[in-house]
């Protein structure tokens, strides 16, 4: 009896892996092959696989990630589906079906590919993600890998961070703020240059403590150089009520970040500006002065 | 047990002087100068390695105090402390020499008649090798073979006037124990200009187009020693002046009130200049022309005080100046001016611009942009260009005849035909050629043919151009 059974569910399980995957096995084989037009034709079977099986997460991932304009006329329904965002919704589809994979694949790889437009549909599918999915555990793996020993994960963290941020400050600035203490230089640049991104007035008193970390008393103290530079270009993205705190650092003549702060603020264009540049030419030049002592 | 506690007795006592010390020398990063009444700084802890200053900043001058008094300024950075030692005996020759030598073993001599001699040993207590004699004159006794004083051009018999000792500044702690060695009754300190903070200044200030800006760009122009400072001044005047000459596009935007125009109710090189400038984009398309923010935008406020300023002060007369080479040794900044004249087109820089034209020891790139300037004056230089043009410099000849061109009318068209019609010289001709087409009305074309029949048997380069000529027309 036991052996029917398990025959019988063999049977259904080689049934089912024929029926199912059939398109998207040869949609996969093709891309391994070195046959002309691949990815084109791979797309065809990916799209078939899911009108067999609409929840086929890998499916659903490949196509997002092969699928492009370039294959189609312009304007037609099937160029329109290849968009972007057409793109990034596969590959959230792909996560709904399968959550952990899906999440750590797209951060920890869809995101490191050298397609530009790759790396924009990941990073659509993580907005979708961030919108309609687990957004503790996307903000928990973003950390984790703005926080990797690799560089590649830091810089893709921060992008998504500042991309996704821009929408979402109030989520991502204090996340963003509590990184600049990591004990990771590179980390702390990479959350300087997200805050930039995202250029949210919430983040101007952390960025302006950095800056001011250059004076402090003992040298654990003070940031690195580096980010410091950083954290001004990124008070200058920020610009509005980040002006004044700019205008300061110009001023403060013991400060190395003067000519940093003065780029940044040309940037900007902003009036109240003129005056304390016309300040900074005033400075004395090069000269010996003598003091009698008496 | 008694052993014991005098065991951490004696461990308590060791510790909080050293922990004293360490927090004396680690963390103190401003210091009031009792003395001098100022209270200065340690650097940023980077400035040093980015921008190779070094040094303490003024922080604080007391009022009337001995700082005060010598007009020292708030935020003037000390980068060296100066000794001198003025040489009347053998004695304090000597004395000088210790002190001068002692930590950084070098120092400067000055000798009666002779410039500045910078002498500096490899390790401390090494000998210069020198010896004097003499009271109220102190001379060279005798240089001893094989010191740093055997290398260089000091004589027997020289006289020793002074020696001094400058002492470069590193530290908060540099600065206290160089002033406890040297001052007795003063001090002399050296300042540096921290010039990457002002280029950038000048640079924001040129890109900004406020009005405000003119009169100290000019004061750092005609007045700093820092050659790097008066280029960038330079080229942010001449991007103000560009700015100024757009005036009459950014008044249309700014009496509408808007930040978007028809472009084709605008001058269409105006429109291209400020596109270069990355003021305006152009859609052609949607012909709508619109201001950028946010230099486009604010630029529209600022640009009607900006022209009133270069047009009515006394830049032109100024950049007229600095354009010749006897004035202007640098010639980046000789071609701003140049470009600037070349905007601003005043009658009143023609002689000038001539001159600059006719110069056979200027550069030629030179020499032809003031050809250029020339040729945008246009119609009230064609005079002076044929003036020009009848001297005996191919270069000068080659020049004019291109501005000619460039200006056209009939008056310089005719000039340039008759001088084709008498010309021999390859080089010439192409030039002439070049400006006549550059004219190109039915005169100007009539007498290229004549001239096409002229080299027709002819397998010269002229023949080539001239069907060049008549194939793109």
């Amino acid at each position: 009896m036991k052996k029917i059974w398990l025959a019988f569910g063999l049977a259904l399980f080689l049934v089912g892996c024929g029926t199912q995957n059939e398109n998207l096995s040869k949609g996969k084989e093709l891309i391994k092959s070195d046959k002309r037009r691949k990815e084109e034709r791979a797309v065809r079977e990916f799209k078939l696989a899911i009108q067999q099986q609409a929840d086929n997460a890998e499916a659903h991932y490949l196509l997002g990630f092969y699928d492009s304009q370039e294959f189609y006329e312009p304007h037609t329904a099937d160029w329109e589906k290849a968009s972007m965002a057409e793109r990034g919704k596969h590959m959230f589809q792909a996560y709904q079906a399968e959550q952990g994979k899906y999440l750590e694949r797209l951060i920890f790889e869809t995101l490191r590919d050298d397609d530009i437009d790759i790396q924009n549909a990941a990073l659509a599918a993580l907005k979708l993600i961030y919108q309609k999915g687990d957004r503790n555990r996307l903000l928990n793996q973003l950390q984790k890998a703005i926080k990797s020993k690799d560089n590649r994960d830091r810089h893709d963290a921060h992008w998504v961070m500042g991309q996704i941020g821009k929408d979402a400050p109030e989520t991502f600035v204090p996340i963003l703020v509590k990184l600049l203490k990591h004990n990771r230089m590179e980390t702390r640049l990479n959350a300087v240059k997200a805050l930039g991104e995202i250029g949210s007035e919430q983040a101007i008193p952390a960025l302006t403590a950095l800056v001011a970390s250059g004076s402090a008393k003992w040298k654990r103290h003070r940031e690195k150089p580096e980010v410091r530079q950083l954290a001004v270009e990124a008070l200058g993205k920020i610009g509005g009520a980040a002006v004044p705190e700019l205008v300061q650092i110009v001023q403060n003549k013991g400060s190395s970040l003067r000519v940093d702060a003065i780029r940044a603020l040309s940037t900007l264009g902003d009036e109240k500006v003129v005056a304390p540049l016309l300040d900074a030419l005033k400075e004395q030049s090069r000269r010996e002065v003598i003091i009698p002592l008496n | 047990m008694r052993t014991q506690r005098t065991w951490a007795c004696k461990r308590h006592t060791l510790i909080l002087p050293i922990f004293m010390l360490v927090l004396g020398l680690g963390c103190d990063n401003q210091y009031y100068d009792e003395r001098l009444q100022m209270e200065v700084q340690q650097l940023d802890n980077d400035l040093e390695n980015r921008w190779s200053t070094s040094g303490v900043v003024v922080l604080a001058i007391t009022q009337n105090g001995p700082a005060d008094k010598a007009q020292l300024e708030i935020g003037e950075l000390i980068s060296y402390v100066i000794a001198e030692y003025p040489i009347q005996s053998t004695r304090d020759f000597n004395t000088a020499m210790k002190k001068a030598m002692d930590e950084d073993n070098n120092l400067i001599l000055y000798l009666k008649d002779k410039p500045p001699l910078r002498i500096a040993t490899r390790r401390s207590g090494d000998k210069v090798g020198l010896k004097v004699e003499g009271n109220g004159t102190v001379r060279v006794k005798e240089i001893q073979h094989g010191t740093p004083a055997a290398n260089t051009d000091i004589q027997v018999g020289d006289i020793v006037e002074k020696i001094v000792d400058e002492r470069k500044i590193y530290s908060l702690g540099d600065y206290k124990k160089t002033l406890k060695e040297f001052s007795k009754q003063q001090v002399t300190f050296r300042t540096t200009e921290l010039i990457g903070v002002k280029i950038a200044a000048v640079n924001a200030l040129g890109n900004l187009g406020d009005v405000r800006a003119i009169e100290p760009l000019v004061a750092l122009f005609k007045n700093s020693t820092e050659l790097s400072l008066r280029k960038a001044a330079a080229s942010s005047l001449e991007r103000l002046v560009e700015l100024s000459a757009l005036n009459e596009l950014f008044q249309q935007f700014q009496r509408a009130n808007v930040d978007r125009l028809p472009a084709d109710s605008l001058q269409a090189h105006q429109l291209e200049a400020a596109a270069i400038l990355g003021l305006l984009t152009v859609d052609r398309a949607e012909n709508m022309a619109t201001l950028k923010a946010p230099f486009g935008t604010q630029f529209r406020h600022r640009s009607e005080a900006l022209y009133q300023e270069i047009n009515e002060g006394q830049l032109v007369e100024l950049v007229q100046q600095y354009i010749q080479l006897d004035v202007e040794p640098e010639q980046e900044i000789r071609r701003a001016c140049l470009a600037m004249l070349g905007v601003l087109k005043p009658t009143s820089a023609i002689d000038a611009l001539i001159t600059v034209l006719k110069n056979k020891t200027e550069i030629p790139g030179i020499r032809f942009q003031a050809g250029l300037a020339l040729s945008h004056i246009g119609e009230p230089a064609v005079d002076e260009l044929i003036a020009a043009f009848e001297g005996e410099d191919a270069s000068t000849r080659d020049i004019a005849a291109s501005a000619l061109g460039s200006i056209g009318g009939t008056k310089a068209r005719n000039r340039l035909i008759q001088a084709l019609e008498n010309a021999n010289e390859p080089a010439i001709q192409l030039t002439l050629v070049d400006a006549i087409a550059k004219i190109g009305d039915a005169t100007a074309m009539q007498a290229l043919e004549r001239q096409r029949e002229r080299f027709q048997q002819d397998d010269s380069g002229i023949r080539i151009f001239l069907d060049e000529v008549f194939k793109s027309f």
